[in-house]
């Protein structure tokens, strides 16, 4: 939990005083407060705790901007003024130069890392090479030969620094005209001359994150619980949201668990990611990709599954944290197990998941699935079935799709938490053969130029979100076959497979609402009022964060499902936020809901004109099973934590040298016994002093 | 190790202070109300000028970088003329409380006299100006960081010391020698006074030149301190007697007659 | 209450109830008896109750020996290894100190 709203506020009031010049104060001739800070945070499992935090008053080092490896040296060895705050280029903000500080800590006092506005040219991951490496289906149970990623590292690239455990602060800095002003600094005051030590004043750094739980999820939910004090003081909050589902068909919702003679086709796909810091979760390739396929494919499926419905349902489902040990859908296969979900795994006929799909070379799909389950016929006879739909849905567009080799498990996905469960057919749809494509998987990187999700220049914003760039034309050729693909597996008409296809003009819409910026004409129209103040300016975070905050995509991802697959009915606001198409109607919110959305301003007018959509769209709790059931060190479930705290914030500013500290000290001890000595001196005598014998009219007053 | 710091800074500005208060005037609970009494005086002062501040900081346009600059002149310059208005304030209502007291004691002298008293007031003045003075400083002395990042001057903190002693122990002497002249009726002492101060208050127009601020005050000090030395009743001969140490006879001729 | 005003046989029996009291787990009762009653006990001269309350003060600083040497011991275990003991250490701690084990 942060309070990040109210230290904004408290930026933006200082760095106004910086512009109007007209705040002199003392602590404004000392401190430059940095804005635009994200720090690194501190996160628990069952059994142990990730990320950084430090020391409840800030740590404070002299700034050392490193230059290169070999310059470590200085910040370990030879530096004569420890501990140091280390300035990193990006460039080297790598797991060797990590860990080595990591282990010198006691000379290290923090390390700011310096974003750099483009992506740099290698790949970066902070993450693991084996994503959920624990809790997907792979374990020394299911199958020895495929657990532990031996047979395919899915993210080669990873350094795994986002699950190291670091001792002081690591903050993020933007490439602005702060960091320019730090660098400034550095150079002025802290910078060698001809191999000479630098002269005092230093520059100096003081970061403030400190950190309120410790050790694992087990200890900080327990001291949750044992709060004694008269202010109660929460230290971890579960990570979790909520999922995102809609089915074709409207199905009773109230009534929990098997649906008699109903079969279900789930079409999954997740909907977070993270980075090494906190609130900086692009996730273009590894969330958006999958899910903005997944909305047009829906929207494709809309008229066809009014007009022609096929024999089974199709259920929508967009996970929530399932970058966490796969929060969401853990949860979702939960409730279907103990009957409180919509319905039950019986009643599912198959999954057809969507993996990362924003990068494929030559335009070829990899269908992914399970060769453990396969191996019984029953079930690689509907897997077999599913592919073959799939080839027939790819059959008249410019898309290829093949299976890779039959013995490779599947990538990191919300499928292997069904599978967990029991033997179910399904496929991940991805671009990838066996290791991810995705150079950035889980970093900050990962982000809209590196979808190449790019305008022409000079262009409006309402004309960027409009144009149709290349990426949105090659995703929308995935949506199309995801649509069609579903629409046949669902036991729809081959004949009517050619009249699906997704919109280009609404996956470039969404790809600039999620990767530019969520504040736009469009989303406007479709979210309701409550939301709209809640749009930015900024990329989406695709961070799931804590349970009591809910998380931006979210709601985004439900209105515009509601809308993408929704219909537009004649109800007053009244009865639409009632849940009712009309005063009498009872029945209907246990199947629909109703959203009043702003709309459009129509012409000649001010005000936006709302209307209702009703849609099958519901949310559902994505919060780890272990936190139900209280089983905080459980290996089958989900146990990540946040830690809460106070303050983050940066500031620089310069530091005396002991020298002059003890020189002030010294003028100070002599000024005060002087003066004792001179007092007392001089009070003992003060009757001979101001005894005025020349006057002594005067002496009577 | 910032501490050190704030440490030495309390000490420079308010050692002088501390040491008068302890062996001249927290003894006799008289002059501990006085010098409570007088710091009062000096706060009221300060809030009328602050008020006025804040009313003509209101109205004034705040773009106008030479007009805030004439408004910061103005409110240095009010605030002195109603700190010296309030001094003789002080000084009125001392006189008036003084033959209250007289009446109301048997014996025939007074139990404090009015040159204690001008001096008493007078570091009441001071105490409460320099704490007003310095106490910001000092709050952000503690650290981590040092005044310098925009290009200042490492030294504000023990040349803002420094200033602050100065003006505690200027008070004293303008308290010693403003009362001294409304007794005698000198009324050109109290314009040099009021004008001294103003004098002052304007050098710290010269920061952050902090040399140019800090002697010129120190020279004052001294002329001043001088000037309160003989209103006070000093002399030449009563300093050399007790530099030589010859007052022993001195202090005992010197008592019979009281 | 000053003592020098109190009749001999009163300070027994105040010695007495602080004595006694201090067995209510309050040794600083036991502190306050030792403090204020020393001077009566040791240092004036001999009186017909003083004996009494010699022995008053004596066992009085004895508990309160006893307290001090228990209190430091305990004290520096539980500081040692409140964090080792884990759930122990949390379920017996009034306040939990935030962002250490």
């Amino acid at each position: 939990m942060d309070l990040v709203s109210k230290k904004w506020i408290f930026n933006v009031l200082l760095s106004m005083c910086f512009i109007g010049a007209a705040c002199t104060s003392v602590e404004k001739k000392i401190y430059v407060h940095l804005n635009n800070t994200v720090p690194c945070v501190r996160l628990l499992n069952a059994t142990h705790q990730i990320g950084c935090q430090s020391s409840l008053s800030g740590d404070v080092g002299v700034l050392h901007v490193l230059e290169s490896e070999e310059n470590l040296d200085f910040v370990l060895r030879t530096g004569l003024h420890p501990p140091y705050m280390v300035i990193l280029e990006h460039r080297l903000f790598t797991r060797s130069i990590m860990m080595k500080l990591n282990n010198g800590s006691s000379r290290v006092a923090g390390v700011a890392v310096v974003a750099p506005d483009a992506n740099p040219a290698e790949g970066f991951s902070p993450h693991n090479t084996c994503p959920n490496e624990n809790t997907g289906v792979y374990s020394e149970t299911y199958d020895p030969a495929l657990a532990h990623c031996s047979t395919t590292v899915w993210n080669p690239l990873g350094n795994g620094l986002s699950y190291e455990e670091f001792d002081f602060p690591i903050f993020s800095l933007k490439d602005d005209n702060k960091t320019r002003f730090i660098r400034q600094c550095y150079f002025d005051h802290n910078r060698m001359v001809n191999g000479s030590s630098p002269q005092y004043p230093l520059c100096a750094m003081q970061l403030f994150s400190h950190m309120s739980a410790v050790t694992n999820t087990a200890t900080c939910m327990r001291r949750n619980d044992l709060n004694l004090g008269i202010t109660p003081e929460y230290v971890c909050d579960p990570l979790g949201d909520f999922n995102v589902w809609a089915t074709t068909r409207p199905l009773n919702n109230t009534a929990k668990g098997h649906k008699m003679s109903e079969s279900v086709v789930i079409a999954a796909t997740r909907l977070d990611s993270r980075s090494f810091f906190f609130n900086i979760a692009p996730g273009a390739q590894s969330a958006a990709s999958g899910f903005v396929t997944l909305l047009a494919a829906a929207h494709a499926l809309r008229n066809i599954t009014q007009e022609a419905p096929p024999n089974r349902t199709i259920l929508y489902a967009f996970f929530q944290g399932e970058t966490f040990d796969y929060i969401g859908s853990s949860r979702m296969v939960y409730d279907m197990e103990n009957g409180q979900f919509l319905v039950d795994l019986d009643n599912i006929h198959s999954v057809l998941e969507v993996g990362q799909v924003g990068m494929r070379a030559n335009s070829r799909l990899w269908l992914h699935s399970d060769p453990v389950s396969r191996r019984n016929g029953s079930i690689d006879e509907e897997v077999k079935t599913l592919v073959e739909n799939i080839r027939s849905a790819v059959m008249t567009l410019n898309v290829s799709a093949s299976e890779p080799n039959v013995s490779q498990p599947l990538p990191p996905s919300s499928f292997q938490r069904f599978l967990r469960s029991r033997p179910i057919p399904g496929v991940v749809i991805a671009d990838h053969e066996s290791s991810f494509s995705n150079r950035f998987y889980e970093s900050m990187y990962d982000n809209a130029e590196y979808m190449r999700v790019s305008y022409p220049q000079n262009m409006t914003q309402e004309e960027q979100l409009q144009f149709v760039t290349d990426t949105a034309k090659a995703l929308t050729e995935v949506a199309t076959v995801l649509a069609r693909a579903l629409y046949k597996q669902a036991g729809g008409d081959q004949s009517q497979l050619s009249g699906i296809n997704a919109d280009p003009q609404i996956v470039t819409q969404m790809l600039y609402s999620f990767l530019i910026q969520s504040n736009n004409s469009w989303l406007q129209q479709i979210v309701p009022s409550d939301l709209a103040g809640h749009l930015k300016n900024t990329a989406t975070n695709f961070y799931v964060g804590v349970m009591l905050q809910s998380s931006e995509p979210t709601h985004l991802v439900q209105h515009l499902l509601a809308n993408l697959t929704g219909n537009v009915v004649n109800v007053t606001q009244q009865d639409c936020q009632n849940q009712r198409m009309e005063e009498s109607d009872t029945v209907s919110k246990h199947t629909y809901t109703y959203t009043w959305v702003q709309g459009a301003v129509p012409p000649n007018a001010t005000e936006r004109e709302g209307y209702c959509v009703r849609s099958t769209v519901h949310l559902s709790k994505a919060v780890s099973p272990a936190f139900d059931l209280r089983e905080f060190t459980s290996t089958d479930y989900s146990t990540w934590t946040e830690s809460r705290w106070k303050t983050i914030k940066g500031r620089i500013f310069l530091v005396a040298s002991h020298e002059l500290e003890m020189v002030t000290l010294g003028v100070g001890v002599g000024v005060l016994l002087t003066s004792l000595l001179l007092t007392y001196v001089i009070s003992s005598k003060a009757d001979i002093l101001f005894s005025s014998q020349r006057e002594p009219t005067n002496a009577t007053y | 190790m910032t501490a050190a710091v704030f440490f030495g800074c309390t000490f420079i500005a308010f050692g002088p202070a501390i040491a008068l208060f302890l062996f001249t005037i927290a003894r006799e609970p008289l002059r501990v109300i006085f010098l409570i009494a007088g710091a009062f005086f000096w706060l009221v002062s300060l809030l009328l000028s602050s008020l006025v501040w804040f009313i003509s900081v209101q109205i004034s346009n705040k773009d106008s970088a030479v007009q805030q600059k004439g408004l910061l002149i103005f409110g240095v310059v009010l605030s002195v003329l109603l700190q010296e208005t309030f001094r003789f304030a002080y000084y009125k209502l001392l006189k008036k409380a003084n033959e209250g007291l007289l009446t109301l004691s048997q014996e025939e002298t007074m139990p404090i006299s009015i040159r204690q008293l001008a001096y008493v007031s007078g570091l009441g003045f001071g105490f409460m100006s320099g704490a007003f003075s310095v106490v910001n400083i000092l709050a952000d002395s503690v650290g981590p960081g040092t005044i310098g990042i925009h290009g200042d001057s490492q030294h504000y903190f023990l040349s803002s010391a420094f200033m602050t002693m100065a003006i505690i122990l200027l008070h004293m002497f303008w308290g010693v020698v403003f009362f001294d002249a409304c007794e005698k009726q000198q009324w050109w002492a109290v314009a040099a006074v009021v004008i001294s101060h103003l004098v002052v208050s304007c050098l710290t127009f010269q920061n952050p030149e902090y040399v140019a601020s800090l002697v010129p005050t120190y020279v004052i000090l001294f002329l001043m301190g001088i000037w309160a030395f003989y209103s006070a009743g000093g002399s030449l001969r009563n300093l050399k007697l007790c530099l030589t140490c010859k007052d022993k006879d001195f202090l005992l001729a010197n008592h019979r007659p009281r | 209450m000053n003592l020098e005003r109190v009749p001999n046989e009163e300070k027994l029996g105040l010695c007495r109830k602080y004595y006694l009291g201090g067995f209510a787990f309050l040794p600083f009762l036991w502190l306050v008896n030792v403090v204020w009653f020393f001077r009566e006990a040791f240092v004036k001269p001999a009186y017909t109750e003083q004996l009494q309350i010699k022995t008053y003060v004596k066992r009085s600083a004895l508990g309160l020996l006893l307290w001090v040497a228990v209190l430091t011991t305990w004290i520096t275990i539980y500081q040692h290894y409140r964090a080792q003991w884990g759930e122990v250490g949390d379920y017996i701690s009034f306040t939990i100190p935030l962002g250490i084990p």
